[in-house]
């Protein structure tokens, strides 16, 4: 019984991962994804609902929503599309490499992965900011002149709390890969037990799920 | 004991070539739908810009996020949660489409 967890633990330096009241690590690590998948669920419904919201104002208001969209730069939304599928990917190399115990490479792709999401806040704040100086700002704040139609101020509210609420979730993934990385670094994971590394890792890609339906939503239709 | 289960725990060490894959299969597609919004399709271009979306959920889901490898309630609870916001969705659009007109804010 148990004979995983027990020669994970001889086999590293660390402690068994293993807690008690689980059978063995196999069983563990199915409960663990299974908890963290329902936990994933409740992140796309959180998202969901502001979907929902995109959905019905710009069903009625389609022409303010195409003039305000029009406003957005699309090629900054696509730089910030292909930073976040390279940090996806450079993401998986890092659980890949340390599963095979190559941790000084995992390490690596860690803090690329970091710096990818840190150059994603970075090109987003640049948007802020210019949407801020153009005036478009959300609900009655909203003031740009050559704008007319109406629903232009209901798109940049509803831009603002997805966008914000993406990149509130970057952050957050930024911070837990940070953790992740200098974990990872000392060998905390191997062939056996990686769970906290590729939780990290679902978290990471499901920030670049919900920007894969933010892009074309609010920059390009 | 409980083998099935002792097995399938680790079948899910994918190769860096697939990863490689999804990575340029992820940027052509990005790619596409960027020059497909400089085009003019009307009321396609909804259409054609979520399915394209959807290629692309698919791929990260099931190849970064490993849904081809895990078992079937991973799947089931991923499945049923994008359902809920479809359902939310639908009905919420019908209801304000069903609408008298003057009930809802003027253009």
């Amino acid at each position: 019984m148990a004979t995983s967890g027990k020669d994970a633990a001889a086999a590293s330096p660390h402690p068994s991962p293993l807690a008690h009241h689980f059978q063995s690590l196999a069983k563990q690590t199915h409960a663990l994804r299974l908890g963290m998948w329902l936990f994933l669920a409740t992140e796309i419904l959180l998202f969901g609902a502001l979907f929902v919201g995109y959905g019905v104002y710009r069903n009625l208001f389609h022409e303010g929503f195409a003039a305000a969209s029009h406003h957005l730069d699309k090629i900054l939304g696509t730089v910030d599309t292909y930073v976040l599928i390279t940090s996806s990917f450079t993401m998986a190399m890092a659980s890949h490499w340390a599963r095979e115990r190559k941790y000084q490479l995992a390490t690596v792709a860690l803090i690329v992965t970091i710096l990818f999401g840190l150059g994603f806040l970075v090109i987003h704040s640049y948007e802020y900011y210019r949407d801020v100086m153009e005036g478009a700002l959300p609900g009655r704040y909203f003031d740009v002149p050559e704008i007319t139609a109406t629903g232009a101020s209901m798109f940049y509210t509803l831009y603002y709390l997805m966008t914000g609420l993406h990149s509130i979730h970057v952050i957050i993934g930024v911070s837990v890969l940070g953790v992740l990385a200098v974990k990872t670094y000392r060998g905390h994971y191997n062939e056996e037990y990686d769970v906290p590394l590729e939780m990290g890792g679902m978290y990471w890609h499901l920030v670049d799920l919900i920007w894969i339906f933010l892009f074309p939503l609010l920059y390009l239709i | 004991m409980a083998t099935s289960t002792e097995d399938k725990a680790h079948v899910q060490h994918a190769s860096p070539v697939r990863y490689l894959i999804c990575w340029g299969l992820l940027a052509v597609l990005t790619g596409v739908t960027f020059a497909l919004s400089n085009v003019e399709m009307g009321s396609w271009a909804l259409t054609i810009a979520m399915l394209i979306a959807v290629a692309k959920a698919t791929v990260v889901s099931l190849f970064f996020m490993h849904l081809w490898d895990h078992r079937g309630a991973n799947r089931l609870v991923f499945v049923v949660s994008i359902l809920f916001v479809l359902v939310l969705m639908a009905l919420t659009i019908v209801d304000s489409n069903t609408r008298f007109p003057l009930s809802l804010p003027p253009h």
